[in-house]
């Protein structure tokens, strides 16, 4: 089994009396690809937020790739966040005043220096080589959603987080930024954890885990890895 | 990419923009208005001051050697501060017994210019003489215009009875003269008690050709500070050439009393402080006004820019989200409003170059030429109004919270 990329253990998220995510301990192995499911409010954002070093716990320890976040700093914490993960949300979150490359480009500015033509490449690879000057206004939803994951993974991060990334599609095009996602991860071999209320984008991660009221309740294999 | 994106920003959101730009100009418009004047003001000020009397009298210095010659008097014009020089006076005072309708009694006789022209080479014209340096006399009469004229102060003139029209002797050492009375004037002062006649006739009816008892000077200064108030004769070289070339009292004294052979300059302190004290406030006042006008154009770009700021959060928590730290997201919103603040400083300099013209032609009656260093400073008032304005938008962005704004 490949080494792990997220450990946590005792991991705890409360505000104030609500505990939105009670004492947990989860290990996501290198490569692999994992989903959160359950009900809404069962604390699938906050844990997400945490991985993605948004948010900070209120308890228990939490390492990515071998960092602990908790002792990072609010700038150290923003240097992980442009160095190891990807995050995509269920909102298109895309500056409006910018076209889609410069969206992507921003991405390489806060990381490094942006580069044109890695960033047009980025959009080529999710099928945008078309619409590179196109502000976000003038784009679809999947195709908004479709720039946000060239962002993402502009920087080539090992971690890449969902939170309902699909939950704004319809079926086709959800399909699309599934198999597109596939295939950006066999080529990278980056990890991905996403959050989903879709029994059938469950179905391409390799492992799903349930939560209910902060708590993990259960977890299944959808596939052998 | 930084350019990329503050271009695009812009563009794609005038209006916010344009009430900060508006709020920049404004302020530096102001400023640069107030500063353009207030040099004007205070010269204009300077010269309506100077209607109070001479402030700088030249005696023969003391001892032997100390004498006041008539025929060095155009020198005055001649010196460093030439231009500066508003006007002066020559005195030669004398006992003399005047002899009137009246009687006989004992008085003082002044010799003195009243309006004389004066040519200097490579200097223009001009008249010199009590008419400039002590335009608040009041006259009953006219003011003497041929060599046997003369004006005599009003107590005197109540004592020995005469009136314009009279005649009047003087006589000293058995010489003696006749004047024409011309004209009586009020000063409120000691010249009351004097008989004023052209100054070559009072020197040969005194025996003393091309003697001088006093010059009053009456020149444009500026206030004393604490660097004028040093003994000239204890500074170094550079300090003493900075203080030669600063239009102190003293200093302007000072030139005059090289120029005039065998004399001693002090500036009249009772004209000269109080003089320094009125134009001090005035600049006080400008400046107290300028920092307040830039004070409240900072309020205004401030409460602009947090309300721009409050819309702008989502797209902070995204780049937060994307891994921007607090000094890239500062570097952003300090590059806009940079580019905004220097554009503004631009705008708000021609602008208030402009006002200042305009307030300058109504207000004064004259034109103004901005001093060079105007433009610097309105750019950087734009820069200290955006600057001061962007603080707490700016402590507000950095505080966003992506998790909390971005939720879905
Ligand atoms: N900032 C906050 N302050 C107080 N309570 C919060 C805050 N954020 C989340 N919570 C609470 O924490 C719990 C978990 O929230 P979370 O957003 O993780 O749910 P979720 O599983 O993502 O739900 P959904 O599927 O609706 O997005 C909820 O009960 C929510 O009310
Ligand atoms: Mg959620």
């Amino acid at each position: 089994m490949a080494a792990a990329i997220i450990e946590t253990s005792q991991l705890t998220r409360s505000y104030g009396d609500i505990c939105a995510l009670k004492p947990l301990d989860l290990c996501v192995p290198e490569g692999e690809w994992l989903t959160v499911m359950g009900h809404s409010g069962s604390g699938k954002s906050t844990l997400l937020n945490l991985l993605g070093g948004l948010d900070r716990p209120t308890g228990g320890s939490i390492s990515v790739r071998g960092t602990d976040l908790a002792t990072l700093s609010e700038d150290g914490l923003a240097r992980f966040r442009r160095d190891c993960v990807g995050i995509i949300f269920q909102q298109h979150h895309l500056i409006p005043y910018l076209t889609a490359l410069e969206n992507v480009m921003m991405s390489q500015y806060f990381h490094s220096v942006p580069d044109e033509a890695e960033a047009r490449h980025a959009l080529e690879r999710v099928g945008l080589g078309h619409r590179l000057k196109n502000r976000p206004g003038e784009l679809s939803g999947g195709e908004q959603q479709r720039v946000c994951i060239a962002r993402a993974i502009i920087n080539s991060p090992r971690l890449l987080l969902g939170d309902e990334p699909t939950g704004n599609l319809d079926h086709k095009s959800t399909t699309m930024v599934m198999e597109l996602l596939r295939d950006l991860r066999d080529e990278d071999r980056f990890s991905i954890v996403m959050v989903t209320h879709n029994q059938e984008v469950a179905a391409w991660g390799d492992r799903t885990i349930h939560m209910d009221d902060g708590c993990l309740v259960r977890e299944e294999r959808t596939k052998g890895c | 990419m930084l350019i990329r994106i503050l271009k695009s920003s812009f563009l794609k959101r005038p209006k916010p923009v344009l009430l900060v730009l508006l709020s920049i100009v404004m302020g530096s418009a102001v400023a640069t208005a107030f500063l353009g004047i207030s040099g004007e003001l205070s010269h204009k000020m300077a010269l309506e001051l100077r209607s109070y009397g001479a402030n700088i009298v030249l005696e023969p210095a003391a001892g032997e050697a100390g004498s006041l010659k008539s025929d060095d008097l155009p020198k005055i014009k001649t010196i460093f501060w030439k231009h500066n020089i508003v006007g002066f006076a020559p005195y030669l005072f004398g006992q003399v017994d005047f002899g009137s309708a009246a009687g006989r009694q004992r008085g003082v006789v002044a010799g003195t210019w009243f309006g004389r022209p004066l040519q200097v080479p490579g200097e223009p014209d001009s008249i010199q003489g009590v008419k400039v340096t002590a335009p608040w006399w009041e006259l009953d009469g006219r003011w003497p215009e041929t060599p046997d004229e003369a004006v005599i102060g009003a107590a005197l003139a109540k004592r020995l009875k005469v009136a314009p029209g009279s005649d009047i002797t003087a006589a000293a050492a058995g010489k003696s003269r006749t004047f024409h009375i011309v004209g009586v004037a009020s000063t409120g002062g000691f010249e009351e008690e004097q008989l004023f006649a052209p100054l070559a006739e009072v020197q040969t009816l005194l025996n003393k050709p091309g003697q001088l008892s006093r010059v009053l000077v009456s020149a444009l200064t500026v206030p004393m500070d604490d660097f004028g108030r040093k003994n000239p004769s204890r500074m170094t070289r550079e300090e003493y050439e900075k203080w030669y070339c600063t239009a102190y009292v003293t200093s302007v004294a000072k030139g005059v009393e090289e120029v005039m052979g065998g004399s001693r300059a002090k500036p009249i302190w009772q004209i000269a402080s109080a003089e320094g004290a009125l134009l001090k406030k005035l600049e006080s006042l400008m400046l107290l006004l300028t920092v307040l006008a830039l004070f409240s154009a900072a309020c205004a770009v401030s409460s602009s820019l947090m309300a721009a700021m409050a819309k702008r959060s989502p797209e902070i928590a995204l780049m937060k989200t994307m891994g921007a730290d607090r000094f890239q997201i500062a570097a952003i919103f300090l590059g806009e409003t940079l580019v905004i603040s220097l554009l503004g400083g631009l705008l708000g300099y021609l602008a208030g170059d402009r006002l200042a013209v305009v307030i300058s032609r109504t207000v004064f009656d004259s034109t103004v030429t901005s001093p060079l260093w105007l433009f610097p400073t309105a750019i950087g008032a734009a820069l200290v109004v955006a600057l001061a304005g962007s603080a707490a938008p700016l402590k507000r962005a950095l505080a966003v919270e992506p998790v909390r704004v971005l939720k879905g």
